[in-house]
């Protein structure tokens, strides 16, 4: 990595970053700058002539139990599935990047991705469709086994925690792999000969070069599964309710922007922080 | 198969509008009779106009694409607890109802509400309505009960179901505690009331996709749900019953609307008359709708008609408490008392 | 690595990933030849959906429309993403840190948020609403997600080769066309497989952004769920992804991107 010097590198850092940075910039930055400033807001500026500034959205998080009760449990569900998603995709990863050679990895590789080309919404009710009471699983399970089983699955925690690591594994699957698919093979050999076991060869090469893809997908699925309300919504029945939910209402059920748009960026803060605090910790476990 | 009617209305399209063909756009939820087909085609024949759809998913949502959309949209579905809000904003025109031949059908209840007229002008055409309470599943129930109470009965503690809506939360609750629907007195007394219904509970159901679909697969025993599509379910073979309990019911009605901005201000009051045409009704009914606002198409429908048979009943029609306007300190204050409750769970 | 039985265990473990991610996939495409409207149990054949699916010239479009959207919002997003993740990888700047963060907010604030933001802020300064202006929008949220995946590829990046095919006279296009973008190609793949993934699902950007009878895919089957959806949806979706399953496994025979080493 070089330190800017010559003008001639500034340009070409503009001409590289610019195109993105300014896109979002147009599409989202400034947009939510205005979200920003109604979260500050008593009303809407267009609807009532005598809105004023105020704190009270922010206050509000703190005076009612609700948003905080919900976003502890939405932070819960998070590290939840971000946990799942790490333990059952790093193996994947490993075996694809390590163990597959030729056409076939290619293959798997896309296929991990293609099932996240149909919509969100038609896959969480065919999860519904397995889990529910006398589902496809329980079908499947029953039609196995001679005894008959009950699992109870569906409108439960669990039930939400089997869809949403489902719809955020392929993130973390596949920047694994590319993490894990640049260790040099070499390396691995030299400690192998040397005597190193499978254990010392995960922890002390493996996981170290794999932190930046660990940590790139662990964002992935981290950062949206705050927010997220509909994957509870449906497979979560009375249980179902999250942070997410409630931010949505302030836009669905009633007309309160202001309040919307401060405990989103309330959410925001407060992921940010979460991650800023995890860093230094990733960081020491890398070497 | 074409009437009079069609021919005359297909005339006076041609006189009136130069023989333009316009384009009308509408606004309304998606398969909520605007979009139907048959009904757009024959449309089509009898004015030249096409007409194209969008779709919303919320009320909050629809006064949200009108106000962003100056000149969007020629007719937009609006529940009329909204309309004197939107007329308010301005977002509404006024509606030369001489035009329409089928308005007289209306009686005064609804074409003269203060939620669609304001200062002598009429700001939506009532076009259907129905009822809110709850429905059960007919294998389960026999005889089909008459009481609200069911909900919390524990016969069927976990095979309960109701709306995930803080307003018909409310009101529910203050039909089973006795209260008026549109001035909730004892709030406290509501929210023991649901707190209790929420070990009953088996999901909350947010739209006619979850609730055939959980009703299908024997989730539920009983759930809240809207009189219209409780005909459409059993229209489409699942053994449900809608009931209008003793208790009574919450009843809603909708308007069609032609927003202020509308380019095509003319042929939107076409397609309006076209909708309230007791002979799209009867069509539309076969297939399972709402009731009608107009009485002359309530008046057509086979005696045997749900519409026709349970909801023009007078007995029943005088338990139906119709919903007014909720304004948005009660709303907010409803929807906290609602997301607490869920965030107990 | 090869040939112990933990590699064994490995193999089969991912076949079972593979089991769980495909087994919601199954299910529609199963119920895509269900006959009951309501999904219901036990299975009974039928192709009705399919006979009505090919009637409804509103899904059709719709879903044409939505690949089309998805193809131009990958192809932007990709590029865009990649240059911003090289430079953001290469060079050492004041604010850097600030742009890194930056990729927050369009991740972690739902889309709902973001959507209704956009509708407000483009129409305040004449975007308007249309198909230019949702690509803007799937193209924004798209972004940090490439952004994210290529960068994860870059860090393990020696910088070294590119100094030494310098040393041997190779310009800036060489070194970048043969030695940087051959090494971040898995990196620019999965990216741009995600790009696909956000566009294709995305709701409330469309839902906004879209002229009126200008839907796409999501937005006919989020609205479409307050009156119930047909398995016609299912049809839809199943032709989909068997259509880009096989794109997929052709890409996959003819060129090489899973990274070398």
């Amino acid at each position: 990595m070089a330190e800017l010097v010559t003008p001639a590198e500034r340009r070409r850092l503009f001409t590289l970053l610019s195109p993105a940075y300014l896109w979002l910039l147009v599409a989202v930055f400034l947009p939510l700058s205005a979200m920003l400033f109604f979260s500050f807001l008593t009303d809407m500026p267009q609807d009532a002539p005598d809105w004023g500034v105020t704190l009270g959205n922010y206050a509000e998080f703190l005076t009612n139990p609700t948003y905080s009760t919900l976003l502890a449990k939405s932070l819960k569900l998070a590290v939840t599935v971000t946990f799942f998603c790490v333990l059952i995709g790093y193996p994947c990863a490993l075996v694809l990047a390590k163990s597959i050679k030729g056409r076939s990895r290619e293959a798997l590789f896309l296929m991990v991705i293609l099932p996240f080309w149909s919509n969100s919404l038609v896959r969480i009710f065919s999860w519904a469709i397995v889990l529910r009471g006398n589902g496809v699983l329980e079908r499947a399970i029953n039609f196995v086994l001679p005894f008959d089983v009950r699992l109870n699955l569906m409108f439960t925690t669990d039930a939400v925690v089997i869809g949403l690591v489902h719809s955020y594994l392929p993130y973390v699957i596949l920047t694994l792999y590319l993490a894990l698919q640049a260790v040099d093979d070499d390396l691995i050999d030299a400690a192998r000969s040397m005597g190193a076991s499978k254990l010392t060869i995960l922890r002390r090469i493996l996981l170290p070069l794999s932190l930046p893809g660990l940590l790139a997908g662990a964002v992935l699925v981290f950062v949206p599964v705050v927010g997220s309300f509909m994957e509870p919504r449906i497979l979560g029945g009375r249980m179902g309710t999250y942070y997410g939910t409630v931010i949505e209402d302030q836009f669905v059920a009633v007309y309160n922007w202001p309040l919307g748009a401060a405990l989103s960026f309330i959410l925001l803060a407060v992921v940010i922080v979460i991650l800023a605090a995890a860093s230094p910790v990733l960081k020491r476990a890398q070497t | 198969m074409k009437s009079a009617f069609l021919l005359s209305l297909s005339a006076l399209a041609l006189s009136a509008s130069g023989a333009l063909a316009d384009e009308i756009r509408v606004l309304n939820w998606q398969g909520y009779g605007t979009d139907l087909d048959w009904s757009l085609k024959a449309f089509e024949e009898a004015t030249g106009h096409t007409v194209v759809h969008e779709y919303f998913n919320s009320e909050q949502e629809m006064l949200t694409k009108m106000r962003t959309n100056p000149g969007a949209y020629d007719v937009v579905l609006v529940n009329a607890i909204y309309n004197p809000q939107a007329t308010e904003e301005g977002l509404l025109a006024p509606i030369d109802t001489s035009a329409l031949e089928n308005y007289a059908g209306i009686p005064a209840d609804f074409a003269e509400s203060d939620l669609v007229t304001e200062g002598g002008e009429v700001y939506g055409v009532p076009w259907t309505w129905g009822v809110t309470s709850f429905a059960v599943n007919t294998q389960v129930f026999d005889p089909v009960p008459d009481t609200l109470d069911v909900l919390w009965d524990p016969a069927h503690a976990g095979r309960v179901s109701i709306r995930d809506d803080a307003v018909e939360a409310m009101q529910i609750g203050a039909l089973a505690t006795g209260q008026g629907i549109n001035d909730i007195q004892d709030l406290d007394a509501v929210k023991a009331k649901l707190e209790a219904l929420m070990p009953q509970v088996r999901t909350f159901w947010g739209s006619e996709n979850d609730w055939n679909q959980y009703m299908a697969a024997g989730e539920f025993d009983v759930a809240t749900y809207w009189s219209g599509s409780a005909a459409r379910s059993a229209a489409m073979g699942l053994p449900v019953e809608f009931v209008v309990p003793k208790e009574g019911a919450i009843g809603w009605l909708d308007s069609l609307t032609i927003p202020a901005t509308s380019e095509h201000k003319e042929a939107a009051a076409q397609f309006i008359d076209w909708m309230i045409d007791p002979e799209f009704y009867v069509k539309w009914d076969a297939e399972g709708a709402p009731a009608s606002a107009n009485a002359d198409a309530a008046a057509a429908l086979d005696e045997t008609a749900f519409n026709r048979r349970v909801l023009g009943d007078p007995e029943v029609a005088a338990r139906v408490q119709f919903q007014t306007p909720v304004d948005d300190d009660t709303r907010q204050q409803y929807l906290e008392i609602w997301q607490a409750l869920k965030a107990a769970q | 690595m090869t040939r112990s039985p933990l590699v064994l265990l490995g193999k089969i473990w991912l076949a079972l990933i593979l089991v769980f991610l495909y087994a919601p996939i199954l299910v529609m495409a199963a119920m895509s030849f269900n006959a009951s409207p309501f999904y219901q149990l036990p299975f009974q054949f039928s192709t009705d959906w399919y006979a009505k699916m090919a009637g409804n010239q509103q899904i059709i479009t719709a879903a044409i429309r939505s690949v089309l959207i998805a193809c131009g919002t990958t192809v932007i997003a990709t590029c865009l993403g990649t240059a911003a993740s090289v430079a953001l990888f290469r060079y050492e700047f004041r604010g850097k840190r600030i742009l890194q963060v930056l990729l927050f907010p369009p991740i972690a604030i739902p889309w709902l948020i973001t959507g209704t933001a956009m509708l407000v802020f483009f129409f305040a300064i004449g975007i308007g609403r249309g198909t230019p202006a949702v690509v803007i929008g799937h193209v924004a949220l798209a972004l940090p997600y490439v952004i994210v995946t290529v960068s994860a590829r870059l860090s393990s990046f020696d910088v070294t080769l590119e100094e030494a095919a310098r040393s041997m006279g190779a310009n800036a296009w060489t070194v970048l066309s043969r030695v940087t973008l051959p090494w971040i190609a898995p990196g620019i793949v999965a990216g741009a497989l995600f790009a696909f993934a956000v566009s294709f699902d995305q709701f409330v950007v469309s839902y906004f952004l879209s002229e009126p009878g200008d839907s796409t895919l999501p937005v006919l089957i989020y609205t479409a769920i307050r009156k119930g959806f047909t398995p016609e949806i299912n049809a839809i979706s199943t032709i989909i992804v068997t259509v880009s399953m096989a794109v997929m496994f052709l890409a996959a025979r003819f060129s090489k991107f899973g990274g070398s080493r």
